[in-house]
């Protein structure tokens, strides 16, 4: 496979059945490397096709897609009547996605225990609650590295730490050149990270400004915190700051988008020893990219 | 397109839905083969019942993944792909208990032809048998495939359609899975062995061409 790690879609339009309503119609897009994409719209109005359509598990009815990335697709809701055990299915899911088995295996054991699933890992699939089992098909599309990760409501089910982890991990493969299609019910889902947002309204897609999808999108808090007398920054701080810099006397300013500004307070306090918060201030503008 | 093919054979193996297919299998070469009788016969017997088997089989292979699991596979892949995976995975457990089947009759059936006493060469004989069983499972995977998703959705219409085209399939005349069949009973009936290579042939381009068409269907119904 492998063929065209970029994707774009030419006027592409979608209906089920002969006489069936269009469903998508004139829909152009084209997704450049490293693009971090939401898409919006009510339920029923075609978001999930669009992102069938993304994935390549629908044909366009006209139009056509240019391109196919090495594709990941995480379902809203993965059933877990499956046969395997997790470890077994991502080592088998590993493979389809083009892993070698060796590295599959240890691909395997990284995504389970970076989602808090490693204990997980010898369960059978059909006992698993319906978190685990969405912790199973993220670190599916994950482990292999995706071109393209098309997301449809992925984070429903899991606990906090782990779409906090999701967050983090679609941020890192963008970040590193891959593509992200996303849907979400949270508008706080990825903001300040996302490079585009577009509706589908009435079968067409929409561009939507950021600013307006999101509100607090942008909003960026800047946390000044002093440690004991030549400290390093807490690991867990530096990994959820967009940016850390060193300030006067000893102190160090985390930049860090809105919705993480509790956890960064948190794991400053709660630190060992703990460390001073001098002040927090809120940037409308400025994006941790 | 291995790790595809190890991954469905993989699901058929450890879903356990084989085992309703394969005891059918058994109990009708039970009531139709017994030891003694004149082997073609019994080689007709065995390749005739393997083809409502067959298409069992793709049925179970074709619907073995939820639809979710299905997506997670197919975009890593292209469904295409995917579903042709579970067809020869399917194709390949059917060759392989017919293999069996033939193993066993040509061993407890008798080496001579109908009138029990011109000898049928053994050898041969379950040569013709295994391209029997092949046209038989080749026909069966062309009528699964046909008969299940993504062609044909609903269980209420496929599950008769699949028995309906099984039956087809051997009674028609000019079925490839006929011709094969026909060959070794009349075969037996002269005590010639034959060869039917040309049924093979049909029943594989029918096969194939089922396989393409249902493939390219995937992405294009509705999930």
């Amino acid at each position: 496979m492998g063929s065209e790690s970029r994707i774009r879609l030419e006027s592409v339009g979608r209906r089920y059945g002969l006489r069936g309503r269009w469903v998508l119609r004139g829909v152009d897009l084209d997704l450049a490397p490293g693009a971090l994409i939401r898409v919006e719209g009510a339920n029923g109005t075609g978001k999930s096709t669009l992102l069938r359509l993304l994935a390549g598990l629908d044909a366009p009815t006209e139009g056509r897609v240019v391109g196919r990335p090495r594709t990941a697709h995480v379902p809203e809701r993965f059933p877990a009547a499956l046969p395997f055990t997790a470890a077994e299915y991502l080592t088998h899911l590993g493979a389809v996605h083009g892993l070698p088995r060796g590295a599959a295996a240890r691909a395997v054991d990284e995504w389970l225990e970076r989602f808090g699933a490693a204990g997980h890992a010898r369960t059978p699939m059909s006992e698993l609650s319906k978190g685990s089992s969405q912790k199973v098909a993220v670190a599916q599309a994950l482990m292999a590295a995706p071109e393209l990760l098309v997301l449809d409501e992925a984070w429903t089910g899991l606990d906090a730490t782990a779409r906090e982890e999701l967050e983090r991990a679609v941020a890192e493969r963008t970040a590193d050149g891959g593509t992200a299609v996303f849907v979400d019910h949270d508008p706080r889902r990825l903001a300040g990270v996302t490079d585009a947002t577009y509706a589908v309204v009435d079968g067409a897609l929409v561009p939507r400004a950021v600013a307006e999808a999101a509100p607090s999108a942008g909003a960026f808090v800047v946390v000044e915190a002093r440690g004991p007398a030549g400290a390093e920054p807490p690991a867990e701080a530096v990994r959820l700051a967009a940016s850390v810099t060193e300030a006067e006397g000893g102190a160090y300013r985390f930049g860090v988008t809105e919705p993480r500004s509790d956890a960064i307070l948190r794991a400053l306090l709660g630190a060992r020893p703990p460390w001073h918060v001098v002040s927090v201030n809120l940037r409308e503008t400025g994006s941790p990219r | 397109m291995t790790a595809l093919l190890r991954y469905e054979a993989a699901l058929l193996l450890r879903s356990q839905r084989w085992l309703p297919p394969v005891v059918l299998y058994a109990a009708a070469l039970g009531i139709g083969v017994q030891s003694g009788q004149p082997v073609l016969d019994s080689l007709g017997w065995a390749a005739a019942v393997l083809l409502p088997v067959a298409a069992w089989l793709v049925r179970i292979c074709a619907t073995n993944e939820p639809p979710a699991a299905r997506g997670c596979v197919g975009a890593a892949t292209g469904p295409g792909r995917a579903h042709l995976a579970s067809l020869l995975v399917a194709l390949c457990a059917a060759v392989l208990l017919g293999a069996v089947a033939v193993g066993v009759v040509t061993v407890i059936s008798d080496p001579t032809g109908t009138d029990r006493r011109t000898p049928v060469p053994i050898g041969p004989a379950s040569g013709a048998g295994l391209l029997a069983v092949l046209a038989c499972a080749l026909l069966g995977t062309a009528v699964g495939a046909l008969t299940t998703r993504p062609v044909l959705r609903s269980p209420g219409r496929a599950v008769p359609a699949l028995l309906l085209g099984a039956l087809l399939a051997l009674v028609v005349t000019g079925s490839p899975a006929r011709t094969a069949v026909s060959a070794l009973v009349d075969g037996s009936q002269e005590a010639t062995v034959p060869v039917p290579l040309l049924p093979v042939a049909a029943a594989a381009l029918l096969a194939a061409a089922a396989t393409a068409g249902s493939c390219a269907l995937t992405t294009r119904r509705s999930p």
